[in-house]
């Protein structure tokens, strides 16, 4: 998921910058002085995502975990995910840091709209907590996989068929991160519901 | 053990079992030899980079020569006459990914030096070594410093006030 260096134009470049910029400012305003060593917490775990790799068949792609940062953060999640990608592009070499805020909004907006869509149903029942969990986890990389397509067809001219090959390479990693994510959520609610912001009714 | 004790423990636990794998670092690696240029593709050594465009250009952005990589990742093929510049080789590796590799002009010669190809190895061991276990700890430590400065400002913006 990680777009090189030299492979986007600077409009798109720049486009992207901005949009990262806004979304960090948003994140960076939203965080509560309390959570702030959740958000470094989830960073980090985001950081070091990437280097777990699955294999499954002629596909081959590493974990992401955007699902369950924005799940638990929201806004907080951009500023998380733009300082995970920042290192990991200078320690590891994933991803151009010139495309650092496209890869930023690439990851970072689907786990935002996670957060919105599925941490409401969170906490009601252990079963639909896992859903939950599980919706996030897979949808975060869905949403990535055609905000991926989208920022590439500027260069390749051919959204569908660019994104069907990226969503048909991450399905194994959409399951995955679902299984994790719905985990990690039942988990988190048995040992440490303090970390997800359940609003109670 | 305390709840927050076992999100620590858990935490360690997913961290350790994250250092011996390897992610999407697209690695182009070439070199000349005996009026050839050789070309390695793959993505940080463990997985090859198969039929991938690689495309040979001039230091003025014309391009002099197209291929494709193999099942193997490997590429090769005789240097282009006449040249008068260095080389950019551009892998290709489809989704996003791309690599590039400079040959400078002085490489380009029919006769290697010793020293050339031993500097070229270096060169693609150093790209191929895996992130290691001091990358990983110094990035989180840097982000929790991070964290650590946004409350120290949280405080004193709060203290302003």
């Amino acid at each position: 998921m990680h777009i090189s260096e030299g492979i986007l134009s600077g409009p798109v470049l720049a486009a992207g910058a901005v949009i990262a910029i806004a979304g960090t400012g948003i994140g960076l305003k939203k965080i509560d002085y309390d959570r702030i060593v959740h958000v470094a917490i989830l960073s980090s775990a985001f950081f070091v995502a990437s280097l777990i790799h699955v294999n499954i068949g002629p596909s081959s792609a590493h974990l992401i975990l955007n699902g369950i940062v924005g799940l638990l953060l929201g806004f907080a999640a951009v500023p998380a995910i733009l300082t995970a990608l920042l290192l990991q592009s200078i320690f590891f070499q994933y991803g151009g840091l010139t495309a650092l805020g496209v890869n930023t909004v690439v990851m970072a907006a689907p786990a935002v709209a996670v957060h919105y869509l599925f941490l409401p149903f969170v906490g009601k029942s252990p079963r639909l907590s896992f859903i939950m969990g599980f919706l996030s986890g897979m949808t975060a990389i869905l949403f990535s996989a055609v905000l991926l397509g989208a920022a590439l067809w500027f260069t390749d001219k051919n959204f569908w068929e660019t994104s069907l090959i990226i969503i048909m390479a991450n399905i194994p990693i959409m399951v995955i991160e679902g299984i994790v994510t719905g985990f990690c959520v039942l988990f988190l609610l048995k040992v440490y519901p303090e970390i997800i912001q359940v609003k109670k009714t | 053990m305390k709840p927050k004790n076992r999100v620590v423990l858990f935490v360690i636990l997913a961290l350790m079992t994250a250092v011996p794998a390897f992610a999407h670092k697209v690695i182009l690696f070439a070199w000349v030899e005996d009026g050839m240029i050789y070309t390695e593709s793959s993505f940080a050594s463990k997985r090859k980079a198969k039929n991938c465009p690689i495309i040979v250009k001039d230091d003025t952005g014309r391009i002099v020569h197209e291929g494709k990589t193999d099942e193997q990742g490997n590429y090769s093929f005789k240097i282009p006459d006449p040249i008068e510049t260095g080389l950019v080789l551009t892998l290709k590796a489809g989704i996003g990914h791309q690599a590039e590799w400079k040959i400078s002009k002085d490489e380009l010669v029919l006769v290697p030096s010793k020293n050339n190809i031993h500097n070229a190895m270096q060169e693609k061991e150093k790209l191929e070594a895996g992130p290691s276990p001091l990358k990983i700890i110094s990035g989180i430590a840097i982000i929790f410093l991070a964290a650590l400065m946004g409350k120290f400002l949280f405080q004193s913006k709060k203290g302003l006030k």
